[in-house]
């Protein structure tokens, strides 16, 4: 499965590979402990996961104890290490990026708010890092930036519209090519 | 102002500060009253207070600033009382005025006290007035002014809201090509969160230090002041990590701002909690601004004054008067854990709390409103809860700040908590190295390490391999804590008594009242 954790362009190829509760007879000892194979972008990693009663897992890394939990939220998946919590989009059967050096085509609000200004018109040619719209939420403005040369295919929004996290804002075509939209993948949220 | 005792107090707020307010008042015998807008109905002070009033739709324009319909469910409940706690209406004088004027006790300053130090313009005039130094600036929008003072001070220069606060309506002016739209776009952002367009220009200081003393004067001439917060750790302008003692400040600075704040507190005529902001820059400090409110960051000095800032509110709002307070002992940091993700510019993010699991232990203390279920949307502030932790002394309290922050979990919203576990566990913060900029300084692009990466992965292809995703819920620290690598560092103790200071320690106050 592929996935891109909201908010990064990094891609990661992530597998489950077995799960098995006989294989490691030593570390069993009735507790629901069981040894888990991953692949991470081909790299194997090997850990022993304990189910916690509150739904949680004490996933063990060579060494390394982390609780763990995580759960399905329509098209993406959330996860949280400790601490640490992040939101993956499930890339797996959306349209290819990366078309003709396009960094995504598509740009989708990465927070709930309001459009203040949209500030590029439908078949204008931008550059890499060429201001695209302002967002204002929580009366604060974030302005988006062009990640690529590109051609502003659509504009699905107008300003003074509220959007929600993951709505599509503007779809981009590669520059180099006569404007034409990318398939509107489902959305991210 | 008027006084008298209280007996049913409205909280006319939301989230982790309601919530905190409504203890303190329990345990005064108070009655509670909470306020809530339809995306609240089922949030966490509402479930707190005695009784609630459902007082408008989501948008906070219309609910949570409403002081027709916050008055209105004031009277309808019998409250007597009311406690604005921070943002929303507590800076606002029309709001303090209404409450006076609908006869019931308002928990902080007289509206024209208020109105005096909640105007950044006229508090820095007034204590220019009092012989306490500022910041060189200038009051103004005009463009030719604005460019000539310029030419005197030289660029950075920094645009801030007459009427401002969180950071909300300032920006930084890097050169001459900015200014005319900096000057328009504060004055946009301050028109739209406080409307008030109103901006001035300041003299940006390199690598100050925010530091800021905590004062509390009753309704009898009495002013005292509780230590001082190094607030220096901030993003968009805005704290997010504050400590008290201020680290390596020297005793006669300190002095001198607690005198500072004292003479401002006393020309003002200030009465009930507030706060004095300073910049320190090099030997010398500048009077910022006031905050005619309880701060975000009152715990820190809680927990060190072994006080209870909002009984204390609530008492002077009775008329009673304060007490000198008792000698603080060790330190305190507090670190705000908001619904944003750090690695992109801290934009804010929502979701839906799907699993919670709160740190706990000796000199921790969280406040939040969170809990498993709630909702964070983007129609309020995302601050979703405050970690604070006490320590004998600085080292012992970040230590067990790391603990707690390695401890905290929160599944289904994006959050700060593992950037703030990063930075506490630095190496420039164990060191203290604090201004302003210590985060763009030390911070400028945080991402998780490859082992936070990596178990966040193993998490995920779990989820998609069906193999976790069940998870239900505990009770606040509750569950043991066996996520939590405790790599915080270490620091030698050298025996040191951590009950060395409880010969000094007396509950503030005492004997007063």
């Amino acid at each position: 499965m592929k996935l891109r954790r909201q908010g990064d362009a990094r891609e990661f190829e992530v597998e489950l590979l077995a799960q098995n509760r006989q294989d490691q007879p030593d570390q069993g000892d009735g507790d629901g402990r069981r040894a888990v194979r991953i692949t991470i972008d081909g790299r194997e990693v090997a850990a022993t996961v304990a189910a916690m009663p509150d739904g949680t897992a004490i996933v063990d890394l060579g060494g390394r104890r982390v609780r763990v939990t995580g759960a399905r939220r329509r098209s993406s998946i959330v996860a949280a290490a400790g601490p640490f919590a992040a939101e993956f989009i499930v890339v797996e059967g959306r349209t290819a990026h990366r078309v003709g050096g396009l960094a995504a085509p598509e740009v989708d609000a990465p927070m709930p708010g309001k459009v203040l200004k949209v500030l590029v018109a439908e078949g204008q040619a931008v550059e890499h890092g060429d201001p695209l719209i302002v967002l204002e939420a929580m009366k604060m403005e974030t302005t988006l930036y062009a990640e690529s040369p590109a051609i502003v295919a659509k504009i699905c929004v107008v300003a003074g519209q509220m959007v929600d996290h993951g709505a599509r804002l503007i779809e981009l075509s590669p520059a180099a090519i006569p404007a034409k939209p990318p398939e509107s993948p489902p959305q991210d949220d | 102002m008027r006084r008298g005792s209280i007996n049913k107090l409205l909280i006319a707020n939301r989230g982790e500060i309601a919530l905190r307010i409504i203890r303190s008042a329990r345990q005064l015998g108070i009655a509670t009253v909470a306020v809530y807008s339809n995306a609240d109905a089922d949030a966490a002070h509402v479930a707190a207070a005695d009784q609630a009033r459902l007082i408008g739709p989501p948008e906070a324009g219309q609910s949570y600033l409403n002081i027709a319909a916050i008055i209105e469910a004031a009277h309808a409940t019998g409250a007597d009382a009311i406690h604005p706690g921070y943002g929303f209406l507590s800076e606002r004088p029309e709001f303090a005025r209404a409450v006076d004027e609908a006869g019931m006790i308002f928990v902080g300053p007289p509206a024209d006290v208020m109105a005096a130090l909640g105007d950044k313009v006229a508090a820095r005039r007034l204590a220019a007035g009092a012989g306490v130094a500022v910041v060189p600036g200038l009051e103004t929008v005009e463009e030719h002014a604005a460019e000539q003072f310029a030419a005197r001070v030289g660029f950075p220069l920094m645009v801030k809201a007459a009427a401002g606060g969180g950071g909300r309506g300032m920006r930084l002016v890097e050169a001459q090509a900015g200014l005319t739209e900096a000057l328009a776009a504060a004055a946009r952002e301050a028109k739209a969160a406080f409307g008030d367009g109103r901006v001035f220009l300041e003299k940006y200081l390199a690598h100050p230090r925010h530091v800021e003393v905590q004062v509390l004067a009753d309704q009898h001439g009495g002013v005292v002041a509780l230590g001082e917060r190094d607030c220096s750790i901030q993003r968009r302008n805005q704290k997010i990590i504050e400590e008290s003692p201020a680290p390596g400040l020297d005793d006669g600075l300190r002095t001198r701002m607690v005198e500072a704040a004292l003479k401002v507190a006393r020309v003002a005529g200030y009465r009930n909690a507030g706060t004095m902001e300073f910049l320190v820059d090099g030997g010398e400090f500048y009077f910022l601004e006031a905050n005619t409110r309880l701060q975000v960051e009152h715990p820190v000095t809680e927990m060190r004054f072994g006080c209870d800032l909002v009984a204390e509110q609530l008492r002077v709002a009775m008329g009673e008067r304060v007490g000198e307070p008792a000698a603080p002992r060790g330190a305190a940091i507090e670190c705000r854990i908001y619904a944003e993700d750090a690695e992109h510019n801290f934009r804010p993010a929502t979701g839906d709390a799907l699993y919670l699991n709160l740190p706990a232990g000796p000199g921790v203390r969280i406040d939040t409103h969170l809990m498993t279920g709630a909702r964070v949307t983007a129609f309020y502030d995302g601050l979703l809860g405050k970690l604070i932790c006490w320590g004998a002394d600085r080292e012992q309290a970040r230590i067990r700040m790391a603990a707690a922050l390695g401890e905290f979990s929160l599944l289904g919203i994006t959050n700060t908590a593992a950037f703030l576990r990063d930075v506490i566990a630095s190496e420039a913060f164990r060191e203290a190295r604090l201004s302003t900029r210590f985060l763009e300084r030390f911070f400028p692009r945080w991402s998780p390490g490859d082992e936070a990466l990596e178990s966040l992965l193993v998490a995920a292809a779990m989820v998609a391999g069906g193999a976790l995703g069940s998870a239900r819920s505990v009770s606040p620290g509750s569950s043991s804590s066996l996520g939590a690598r405790n790599d915080g560092g270490r620091s030698e103790r050298g025996g040191r008594s951590p009950w060395a200071e409880l010969a000094s320690f007396e509950p503030w106050g005492r004997g007063e009242r």
